[in-house]
């Protein structure tokens, strides 16, 4: 049967070609897109994560992606904050996205972020303590070439660069709070809070008294991070929903289409197997195993084109977080397989059921 | 004589009885078969003449098992192959029947020797089975042994011919059953496979049923049956007939 389905292939060449790269290509978008949108998704919750504290605090209305939302939480809420039992610091950040290159600037008050926060260590310098001052992550400064002492220029303004802190808090950039409030027009306005707990007060009571304390306000377990940004993020679900299905519909069309035109002119082929005694299932068998191979083909060379894509767009854009999970690599797969099989189960019933005299080019 | 009584002797390789097959097109019944009757022995050559559309290749189609009768009986080594289902029909087909068509029907993506093959993997529902015959030498005998590798196109006529009947023979069936096997052949290719498929005959005994307009090739066979208006003649007819045709 093998031989049969191989030598199908290396007569129609252009059309295994083209089916394999049309599945390539379902596969690919999923590979690609979901690994943009859970990599950005996974790197800010886990960025977040890492700025320290238990809890996040934020206006009932917010997303979870910061990019979104203008400062609207007063400062002042902060004394409010440290006030309920259990929590022993919280500390304002305002966030604001640099569009132009594609991330945040964070504006923190240098001295409650060191109460909360545990997590940044500097290679270089040290966080800032004027106004016009700035910190950056290694991956910023390694790819934009800035070093401590340099001037970088933030919504229109120049920062001294004071210190390089190593990546994986936070936001790339960081400047005082002061400065971008008044930069972004919001004084006393933060994005967000960072609550932290007193040590040796479970986690569930603190949370219990901040809920009950502010019901009108959002507050996430920053643990939850991850998950909650998945479900809460704006179109992220339906657009990972609509990226599947295209590429379950993208397999589904070419293999059925292919295998249809197949079966069409090997009608006289399938007649000759039914004249030797080949059951109905070993035409279907035949039909599938043919879609299954052009599909895992496709598969393999979507994995290939998709490293390549990744490559391509990590070359041009490093600090772009990139995050395939073994789950997601393995439903490309199971997609682009799945789709190809359901595409050619119409054909290969047809074939199974056509009139071996008729297929024979009898009458 | 000596001969009659040993072919009485042996088993039936094919009974039909009262066979009828009416085709249904849109709303107008095309009747082929009215009623054939016709008995073939093991090892028996027998060659089916008549005119174009007298019911010939449907006959066949029925003993292959490609088409279920309006009516009657048909048995295939010993096996009533008119009363059981599509998947039994197949199974029959598969153990025990061999085609050989006028347009050859050979794959024409598969090289002479993998057509064979397929045939024995197909009869093996998948795997190479050890009964049949060995390819080399089904290939020898039809002497296309330097021709393995070659695919049908790059094939004579003839030699398509004889590979497809290399490929009915593979799998040792009860009856090999051929519907105009010279008919798409000049003379020197037409006499060769007609050699080989009597040499099948006699060397190794398989039934044939050999459909031909030609009486020469007809003239192979050990016996010769006459079709008209989906009917078999039986011997009176059939002796006219002879006188009719000059052969007597
Ligand atoms: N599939 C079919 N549908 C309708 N009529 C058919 C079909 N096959 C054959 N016939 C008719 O049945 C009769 C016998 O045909 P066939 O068995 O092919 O004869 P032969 O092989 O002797 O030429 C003819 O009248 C033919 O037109
Ligand atoms: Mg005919």
């Amino acid at each position: 049967m093998m031989k049969l389905i191989l030598s199908n292939f290396l007569q129609r060449p252009t059309r295994t070609f083209v089916s394999i790269m049309a599945v390539a290509l379902g596969v690919v978008l999923v590979l690609v897109s979901v690994g943009l949108c859970y990599g950005q998704l996974t790197d800010t919750a886990e960025r977040t994560r890492r700025i320290g504290g238990d809890f996040l605090f934020q206006p009932s209305d917010a997303s979870l992606l910061f990019a979104l939302n203008s400062g609207t939480l007063p400062v002042r809420i902060k004394e409010v904050l440290e006030k309920v039992e259990g929590v022993e610091a919280a500390t304002p950040i305002l966030a604001k996205f640099l569009a132009d290159r594609f991330h945040l600037v964070f504006g923190i008050d240098h001295e409650s972020f060191e109460e909360v926060n545990s997590s940044l260590r500097f290679v270089d310098g040290a966080l800032f303590t004027q106004p016009f001052e700035a910190v950056v992550d290694t991956v910023y400064s390694t790819s934009n070439q800035v070093r401590v002492g340099d001037e970088i220029e933030i919504l229109g303004h120049r920062f001294k660069v004071r210190g390089v802190f190593v990546q994986g808090t936070a936001s790339r950039v960081m400047v005082p709070l002061a400065t971008l409030q008044e930069i972004n027009g919001t004084p006393e306005k933060a994005t967000m809070f960072f609550i932290k707990g007193r040590q040796g007060v479970p986690e569930e009571q603190v949370y219990k008294r901040l809920r009950d304390r502010f019901k009108h306000y959002k507050i996430t377990r920053t643990a939850d991070l991850q998950e909650i940004m998945a479900s809460s993020t704006p179109v992220f679900r339906q657009f990972v929903a609509a990226v599947v299905f295209l590429s379950v519909v993208i397999s589904f069309l070419v293999i059925l289409l292919a295998m249809y035109s197949t079966i069409t002119e090997r009608t006289r082929e399938i007649g000759i197997l039914k004249s030797l005694g080949a059951s109905r299932s070993y035409i279907v068998q035949l039909i599938l195993k043919e879609s299954v191979l052009i599909c895992a083909a496709g598969v393999t060379v979507g994995f290939i084109l998709n490293y390549l894509a990744l490559q391509l767009i990590l070359a041009n854009f490093p600090t772009m977080p990139v995050s395939i999970t073994l789950f997601w690599k393995v439903a490309a797969a199971v997609l682009g397989i799945g789709g190809g099989v359901m595409g050619a189960l119409y054909p290969a019933l047809k074939a199974a059921g056509q009139d071996p005299v008729k297929a024979l080019g009898y009458e | 004589m000596n001969n009659r009584i040993e072919l009485a002797q042996r088993k039936d390789a094919v009974v039909v009885e009262n066979l009828q097959m009416v085709y249904r097109v849109g709303k107008v019944d095309v009747p082929a078969l009215r009623g054939v009757e016709i008995t073939v022995k093991q090892g028996e050559f027998v060659a089916v003449m008549g005119p174009s559309g007298c019911g010939k290749s449907t006959l066949l189609h029925l003993l292959g098992g490609l088409l279920r009768p309006t009516s009657g009986r048909i048995f295939v080594d010993g096996i009533e192959i008119s009363a059981v289902n599509d998947t039994e029909r197949t199974r029959i087909r598969r153990e025990k029947i061999g085609f050989v068509f006028q347009r050859f029907n050979l794959l024409p993506t598969l090289n002479a020797r993998d057509n064979i093959e397929l045939a024995r993997r197909i009869h093996g529902n998948g795997y190479r089975n050890g009964s049949g015959l060995a390819v080399d030498e089904v290939l020898r005998l039809l002497r296309l042994e330097d021709k393995m590798r070659h695919k049908p196109a790059e094939l004579s006529g003839g030699e398509q011919q004889r590979l497809s009947i290399a490929r009915a023979v593979i799998n040792k069936p009860a009856l090999l059953l051929a519907d105009e096997p010279t008919g798409s052949l000049d003379s020197d290719n037409s006499l060769l496979v007609l050699q080989m498929l009597q040499e099948l005959n006699i060397r190794y005994g398989q039934t044939i049923i050999m459909i031909t307009h030609d009486l020469e090739a007809a003239s192979t066979a050990s016996r010769i049956v006459e079709m008209r208006d989906g009917r078999i003649l039986n011997r009176v007819q059939n002796l006219v007939y002879a006188r009719e045709q000059g052969l007597f």
